[in-house]
């Protein structure tokens, strides 16, 4: 099967700081990705290339048989940008709702502004995916008066909601108290069920180990371990993911 | 358990109940200082004698007479301050945008703009646009001319206000707009300004208050007829300047607490709306 995600030779330098070292990855349709690692090793910025909100220095990226290329300018390198973030939803450690629209107004949002959907099916729609993420009884509400874990809910129905062929995670729960974060992770089992493509940027181990199919490990701005989870948890390779799951054992984590 | 939790209830209503008295207390001392210092003004300006010692005697014939004169003034100041406030809203939310973009000229004619009427005293500006433009064959109408002046002037101020209330919309509801697919057009439409808007109104109410007053520097020119040009024409010419002014004053100071207390009104009922 031709993979659905597939990075090649990607560099990216913030100023003279190269964060990503010539990076190369193919994820296959279905497949759940985790990138763990320290803070500092790339992992969120790769993620963040893939849908172009950091500009890739160089390499390429291909979604869903769309390509592009760092070296391109233009508008039809700008157009195929728009295409790959269509195909491509994304949910932030931060939450990213917009307080001025209400749950539903989030969800709808983009559909009808960027689709151009009905606004009826796109409400028949919205509502379907709120009503999968648990949160479809807070339809009206505005975002202040969600916890943290209903609005992160709220945001992966918002991004389901674009009907994406990827879901791109960036710390999904980092920013959760901590009882509240099994409730975002059950969601986020829930569409990896579903059958949705997943790359997932995540501390959270348990998940990792239970839901991944494959973890990636990265250091320093490059993969530096690639292993079902399985292999990756029982015989780390590298000692600094060694050092990495050792520090979550007993982290507690 | 039950009188142990109802005494804590009770604890905290006279908690809560010692808070309010205390506010109404000082609402109440704040209150009454402002009704004896506008007494001591009002006597001040009584013609009354304390032993040797007069106060101020106004002719009261002449304000009498002259009340609906230098009154009627108050709707043209209004008039001249709202079109002009629209004006200067509408320049400041181009400019600011402006001021965002990455297209050289556009991101140039923004400061430029900001920088020469920054640079430059509105006294001066309104004199350009009637004195200065009828040398080159332009000649506006009085109330346009103001309006121009005022609307340039205050746009370059409230711009820098439009500024901030763009920058205080978070990074991330940009990504996440971008995330989404929304151009930059539908971003700033969309998600964006609706947020900025609402931190900008405030100030912008503080902008108009501001603005009613400075209309009356329009009255130099002699061609709006608001209450600052009203009072000075009957102050003038019968030698009663003081009293003229001290009625154009109140004029414009009922004016400001009034829209002071709307602009209140305002923010209350736009921190309530913040979900």
């Amino acid at each position: 099967m031709a993979p659905i995600v597939r990075i090649s030779n990607l560099d990216k330098y913030f100023g003279r700081l190269h964060v990503l070292k010539n990076i190369s990855l193919e994820v296959q349709p279905r497949e759940v990705i985790c990138l763990i690692g320290r803070s500092g090793s790339g992992k969120s910025t790769l993620l963040r290339c893939i849908n172009f909100l950091e500009e890739p220095s160089g390499g390429s990226i291909e979604v869903d048989g769309l390509t592009v290329h760092s070296h391109e300018r233009g508008n039809e390198h700008r157009q195929r940008i728009h295409e790959v973030r269509l195909k491509t939803g994304m949910v932030f450690q931060e939450f990213n709702l917009f307080p001025h629209m209400s749950v539903l107004q989030n969800v709808i949002e983009g559909p009808v502004t960027v689709k151009g959907m009905e606004r009826s099916e796109a409400i028949a729609l919205g509502e379907k995916n709120l009503d999968s993420v648990g949160m479809l009884f807070k339809r009206d509400e505005y975002p202040l008066r969600l916890s943290g874990g209903q609005k992160q809910r709220v945001a992966i129905a918002r991004a389901l909601t674009m009907q994406p062929r990827v879901m791109l995670f960036d710390e999904p729960t980092s920013a959760l108290d901590p009882e509240l974060i099994g409730e975002v992770l059950n969601v986020m089992k829930k569409v990896a069920k579903d059958g949705m493509t997943m790359i997932v940027v995540t501390h959270e181990m348990g998940f990792a180990r239970e839901v991944a199919d494959r973890v990636l490990v990265m250091a320093e701005g490059e993969i530096i371990e690639d292993a079902n989870p399985t292999a990756l948890f029982s015989a780390p390779k590298d000692p600094r993911t060694q050092a990495l799951i050792e520090r979550y054992r007993t982290g507690g984590r | 358990m039950d009188t142990a939790n109802s005494s804590g209830q009770s604890q905290a209503d006279l908690l809560v109940a010692v808070q309010k008295r205390k506010q109404a207390q000082f609402r109440m001392g704040v209150g009454a200082t402002w009704g004896i210092l506008l007494l001591i003004l009002i006597f001040l300006f009584s013609g009354k004698s304390i032993g040797s010692y007069q106060t101020i005697q106004l002719n009261t014939e002449f304000m009498r007479n002259n009340l609906a004169f230098i009154g009627g003034g108050l709707g043209q100041t209004l008039f001249v301050s709202i079109l002009s406030i629209l004006l200067a809203m509408l320049l400041a939310l181009l400019t600011a945008l402006g001021r965002l973009s990455t297209f050289p000229p556009i991101f140039a004619l923004s400061t430029f703009y900001v920088s020469l009427i920054r640079g430059t005293p509105l006294y001066l500006q309104i004199f350009f646009f009637f004195l200065a433009l009828p040398q080159l064959g332009i000649i506006l109408s009085g109330v346009l001319a103001g309006v121009l002046a005022l609307g340039l002037n205050y746009g370059a101020y409230m711009s820098e206000t439009f500024r901030a209330a763009l920058s205080s919309v978070g990074k991330g509801q940009r990504e996440a707009a971008t995330a989404l697919g929304m151009t930059p057009l539908q971003t700033m439409r969309r998600v964006i300004l609706p947020q900025a808007l609402r931190f900008a109104i405030p100030p912008m109410g503080n902008d108009f208050i501001s603005m009613t007053k400075d209309s009356a520097l329009v009255s130099a020119t002699g061609f709006v007829h608001e209450l600052m040009w009203r009072a000075q024409k009957v102050g003038r010419a019968q030698f009663n300047n003081l009293e003229a002014l001290l009625m154009a004053a109140m004029f414009y100071w009922v004016m400001t607490l009034l829209l002071t207390f709307l602009q209140s009104r305002l923010e209350a009922y736009l921190a309530k709306g913040d979900r």
